[in-house]
């Protein structure tokens, strides 16, 4: 099965997996080859990749994504989002630092614009964080 | 006449100032080719959201979604991205020349407005003018925006929308063509539209929809409001590195004529002094031999 990640910032990943992990308006959905065709929307989240079949949990790919778009097909997984992060680019202690900041920053906002500011950066941080603690867990596993 | 000392010194202060202009030149040269490359990135995005709309488009009648809903045009949201430093040409001159078009155009057919500026000299020129309502002012954009910081203008822009508050949401930014043809370009983003794909997949044609097409659809014009936004605030930042590289060429050219000038000015001012002397020393025995 083919999966492409596309981004704002280009394509994150154009390549061949077994079985991906979405995050959707309706729950998360797990895909593999032969999947019936589905055009989605994607939540923020974290989206796993297994690269092939018989890979353990500690060999998944995690990516921190926002909102998006899916589109399955048998053997082609198209996912655009406006960002995908990849665990191995996300430092832990520093998107824990981020979330806090986030959080305070929600507590001191005066006017709506600035509350919902700050609730998209929390949401962010708190994908990313999560992203950051899964890899870190199988890392150690 | 200016003594020759006084030249010196002006001729060293030009040669500085040539020194940091082409230093600034070699920094734009370079965020320049940073920006261009990064203008390519998402036309790929842009591309497979506009597929999608084209064959949802045909499934389901987008005159009925609150984001294609053409209203008779009373009040007009303006996104006016500028640069948040000088030093660049015409290249901010010419914006707000676009902006102050498009609201004397408004004025005189009735139109109300609102504007969201990004980038700092737009911000300080439209805080300056009455009777125009700001709405947010976006500064210290990074320069190589990852699509976050467009998140609260997006929901801005499409909540005012929905609600009936703005009929029509333009950008005003620069479309980067390379060099000097760069220019200032007014694009609608909502109501939206978009340009029907050539190519729809095979894929798409047999899919099934969750939650539902409609909701599928709302979700892939963001989607593509939100590119196309995108599109143009990287193509505003490649197009004030490439004029920034030409006005900082230009200064350049310039401090280095004036140091031609100077110099030539100064071997005379020198030659003069010697002649001079010389025309005193002579005089002087001349005076003597008598």
């Amino acid at each position: 099965m083919h999966l492409e990640l596309i981004t704002l910032l280009g394509q994150k990943l154009n390549e061949p997996v077994y079985g991906i992990t979405i995050p959707t308006a309706a729950g998360e959905i797990s895909v593999f080859p032969g999947h019936e065709r589905l055009v989605t929307l994607a939540v923020p989240g974290v989206l796993s990749v297994r690269r092939r079949k018989g890979d353990s949990d500690a060999h998944l790919q995690y990516f921190a994504i926002s909102g998006g778009i899916v589109e399955i097909s048998p053997q082609q997984v198209r996912i655009l989002v406006d960002e995908a992060e990849s665990g191995e680019d996300i430092l832990e202690s520093e998107s824990k630092a981020a979330l806090e900041r986030a959080l305070k920053l929600r507590q001191e906002a005066g006017d709506q614009v600035s509350i919902e500011k700050a609730q998209a950066h929390i949401d962010r941080h708190a994908v990313r964080l999560k992203v950051a603690q899964l890899r870190r867990r199988h890392r150690r596993g | 006449m200016i003594s020759t000392r006084q030249l010196r010194t002006r001729i060293r202060s030009v040669k500085n100032t040539r020194q940091i202009t082409k230093a600034m030149q070699l920094v734009a040269a370079s965020k320049m080719r940073r920006a261009q490359e990064a203008t390519q990135l998402t036309r790929n995005y842009a591309e497979v959201a506009r597929e999608l709309l084209t064959y949802l488009s045909s499934l389901v009648d987008t005159r009925r979604d609150p984001l294609y809903a053409k209203r008779p045009l009373k009040n007009r949201l303006i996104i006016l991205i500028t640069a948040d430093r000088g030093m660049a040409g015409a290249y901010n001159a010419n914006l707000l020349k676009q902006y102050v078009e498009l609201l004397r155009q408004d004025a005189k057919r009735g139109v109300t407005n609102t504007t969201i500026t990004i980038g700092r000299k737009g911000s300080h020129f439209v805080a300056r003018l009455e009777n125009v309502e700001s709405l947010g002012a976006y500064h210290d954009f990074p320069e190589r925006p990852t699509g976050s910081e467009l998140k609260p203008i997006i929901a801005t822009l499409v909540a005012m929308f929905k609600q009936g508050q703005a009929d029509a949401v333009d950008v005003i930014y620069t479309k980067f063509a390379g060099g000097l043809n760069s220019c200032p370009v007014t694009q609608p983003l909502l109501p939206a539209g978009f340009e029907p794909s050539a190519k729809v997949g095979e894929d798409i044609r047999h899919s099934g929809f969750e939650p539902s097409a409609r909701a599928v659809l709302r979700g892939a014009t963001v989607r593509l409001v939100e590119a196309q936004l995108f599109q143009a605030l990287l193509d505003a930042n490649a197009a004030e590195q490439s004029m920034r590289v030409i006005a900082m060429q230009n200064a350049t050219d310039n401090a280095s004529d004036l140091i031609d000038d100077l110099t030539l000015e100064m071997n005379k001012s020198r030659q003069a002094a010697i002649t001079q002397e010389l025309a005193e020393i002579s005089g002087g025995a001349e005076a003597m031999k008598v």
